[in-house]
């Protein structure tokens, strides 16, 4: 028995370290039994709960992204969405002008994701290489994703095209002239090899799942590299940092063009599974429900901030079945937590589950609080 | 149309501008700069004034009192926002950012709920002056001056009196202010208190400018946030009026080259480059000239 844990140990080591929550046996048979769940949950739900879920599992990810380099890093970004919806224009209007000319929506999936990268690259040079406070950031990303917005919204003026693609204003994304194609679902293709993803489908559900896994795993790997102990080096104490000889600013950029892929990736997802897109995506509540997610489940633990995601777009639907209060009730239940457990629910419970199992090491240690001033 | 139109209409601009920056960034200014806090609940707050001055003036309260009675109950507001949540997240700059935008998302969605989506509107007072064939709104020197009237008592207030001296002492050194007998936890409530009020009276006078709804504080908050960003918290007077000034001959120069968002994002790009030469805001810059000079002045105490 020992034996094989020590095995088990060495197979999950890149995957196991402090910086995450859950490192024993239990914790990762419960993991794969919820993983199968979600997987067969498409067998005893309705349709119209797989597109909503395929929709939470979407806000995972952007809720992943903000907790990467809010929680690890120590960098909070109020304008988060802004990479998601960066991401969901740009693979819609790369789809819509290419479709025609591949039948596949390749290039496009990757355009969504490496164009908000080049402008998280961009913005990120700015701010983290003028050393700006980080206050000051928070509230410039926040401008920044408002500024978009004003942008988008006021596009509704025909001129405003993008080859096939007309951008639309308020009322979003859509094709130039009649006879272009309609904003796509995914459709990947290699060769004569092609596969259909219809944001209503199943298989849809599906591929989310797998890539809400496989980006939860591969950040698991990442925070706890040796790369992950800078980042939370970074967080604590950046003199220090610096004093041993590592780039402060240079980690700050690359993991803030990180968070820009996973984001980005989340908006091309988005885009794919409504086929639609709109400025409302750079708007405050946007922004602010990110925020949201990631500071109620716990902004110091991947899992936690995916929960939180999860669970709250789960309550918020389910409100919105009941009147106009969903959001309201998002701003209370945020202010509850940072009043009574700062560091987020899912990481309080976590915690309390680890002292009981016996595991001694508590998540967001130090517990020494620091915050940038 | 003549010179002298011209400039006067550029100027008319400018100050227009400068008025609406220093109004609507006055309170947040002075809870950041005082507590370490900045508020983004401030646009609600406005919000909450131009609510309350609408409600006053047509329940037959005259226009001035109306806008009192917005100053002092967003200023309640904040008093008992500060007691119930902001006084845990003192000097945990991101901490208060995300627990007062959570405040301030209930009160915009709160309000939707109470008063639904439909927009109030009050007449703009004071009618208009012509000067060659263009009429500008007298309302508009009347809100510059306004911002002139609320700098200086705000001035007054922390330069004379004992409340004043309180809450510098308090933000210099709040333990040793502590040990002197001040009431701090008090200071700190009135402050907070007195910066919400200004929101308050702020949204008030925009009320009558403006089209009042539960997203009222939107339109004000993303400008005030960067006037108070370049500002910065070290004198939050100096850095109020230098922010205003330098970002208002901002947007009058671009607007009337180009367009209103064109002016909109200029303000953006200049607040960046402000922030690349002084990454601490206007304010500390200007605070450690004015100790350089102190120290020069004076001769060495090692002789």
């Amino acid at each position: 028995m020992a034996n094989a844990a020590t095995r088990l140990d060495r197979w999950l080591g890149p995957l196991n370290g402090p910086q995450t929550m859950g490192r024993g046996v239990p914790f990762w048979l419960c993991f794969i039994a919820a993983v199968v769940v979600l997987a067969i949950a498409p067998n005893f739900l309705s349709r119209y709960d797989i597109i909503n879920f395929s929709n939470f599992l979407i806000s995972g990810l952007l809720a992943l992204s903000l907790g990467l380099i809010w929680g690890y890093c120590g960098i909070l970004s109020l304008g988060q969405a802004s990479f998601f919806g960066l991401g969901g224009y740009a693979y819609g209007v790369v789809a819509m002008n290419l479709l025609r000319a591949h039948g596949n929506t390749d290039v496009a999936f990757v355009a969504g994701i490496l164009i908000p990268v080049a402008f998280a690259a961009v913005i990120g040079a700015i701010l983290f290489y003028a050393r700006l406070r980080g206050v000051y950031v928070a509230i410039l990303m926040l401008v920044i994703s408002l500024v978009i917005g004003t942008f988008l919204r006021q596009t509704a003026d025909p001129s405003y095209t993008i080859g096939a693609a007309y951008l639309g204003g308020m009322n979003g994304l859509r094709p130039t002239s009649p006879d272009d194609p309609l904003l796509p679902s995914l459709i990947f293709g290699f060769g004569d090899w092609v596969a259909e993803f219809d944001g209503r489908s199943v298989s849809f559900y599906h591929l989310v799942l797998a890539i809400v896994v496989a980006v939860y795993l591969g950040l698991r790997c990442v925070v706890n590299s040796t790369y992950g102990f800078l980042l939370v080096g970074v967080r604590e104490e950046p003199e220090r940092t610096e004093t041993f000889g590592y780039d402060v600013r240079l980690i700050q950029l690359s993991v803030f063009c990180l968070a820009a892929a996973i984001a980005g990736l989340s908006g091309v997802l988005y885009t794919a599974w409504g086929t639609y897109i709109h400025p409302d995506g750079f708007g405050v509540a946007q922004n602010i429900l990110v925020v949201i997610w990631v500071a109620v489940g716990g902004r110091k633990d991947l899992l936690a901030a995916l929960l939180g995601a999860l669970v709250l777009n789960w309550i918020s639907l389910r409100l919105a079945s009941e009147g106009e209060f969903a959001l309201l009730v998002m701003g209370a239940i945020l202010v509850g937590v940072m009043l009574l457990a700062p560091e987020g629910l899912a990481i309080a419970i976590g915690n309390r589950l680890g002292r009981l199992f016996g595991h001694g090491a508590k998540v967001g240690q130090p517990a020494v609080r620091t915050e940038e001033g | 149309m003549d010179t002298f139109a011209l400039i006067f209409g550029y100027a008319y601009q400018y100050f227009d501008n400068v008025g609406f920056l220093v109004l609507s960034a006055s309170g947040l200014i002075i809870i950041f700069g005082m507590m370490g806090v900045i508020n983004m609940a401030h646009g609600e707050l406005m919000m909450i004034g131009a609510y309350i001055t609408a409600f006053s003036y047509y329940a037959g309260v005259p226009a001035p009192i109306a806008v009192i009675f917005a100053g002092v109950g967003a200023g309640l507001v904040g008093m008992v926002l500060e007691r119930l949540v902001i006084r845990y997240f003192y000097k945990q700059l991101l901490s208060s950012l995300v627990v007062t935008w959570g405040l301030s998302l209930m009160f915009s969605q709160g309000f939707l709920l109470i008063f639904g989506p439909s927009i109030l509107n009050l007449p703009t007072p004071f009618g208009g002056f012509p000067i060659s064939e263009q009429t500008f709104g007298s309302y508009r020197l009347v809100l510059f001056g306004c911002a002139l009237a609320l700098v200086a008592g705000i001035w007054a207030l922390f330069t004379f009196t004992r409340f004043g001296t309180q809450a510098r002492a308090t933000m210099e050194d709040p333990a040793m202010a502590d040990a002197l007998g001040i009431n701090t936890r008090q200071v700190y409530s009135l402050t907070f208190g007195l910066g919400c009020a200004l929101g308050g009276i702020a949204g008030g006078l925009f009320a009558m400018t403006a089209t009042i709804s539960p997203f009222f504080g939107v339109n004000y908050t993303p400008l005030a946030f960067i006037t108070v960003v370049i500002g910065g918290g070290a004198n939050a007077i100096t850095g109020l009026i230098a922010s205003a000034l330098a970002l208002a001959g901002v947007q009058t120069v671009v607007v009337n080259a180009f367009n209103q968002y064109v002016g909109y994002i200029s303000m953006m790009a200049a607040a960046f480059l402000i922030l690349l030469a002084l990454p601490r805001g206007i304010s500390d810059y200007l605070e450690r000239r004015k100790l350089r000079a102190v120290r020069a002045s004076r001769p060495s105490p090692h002789g």
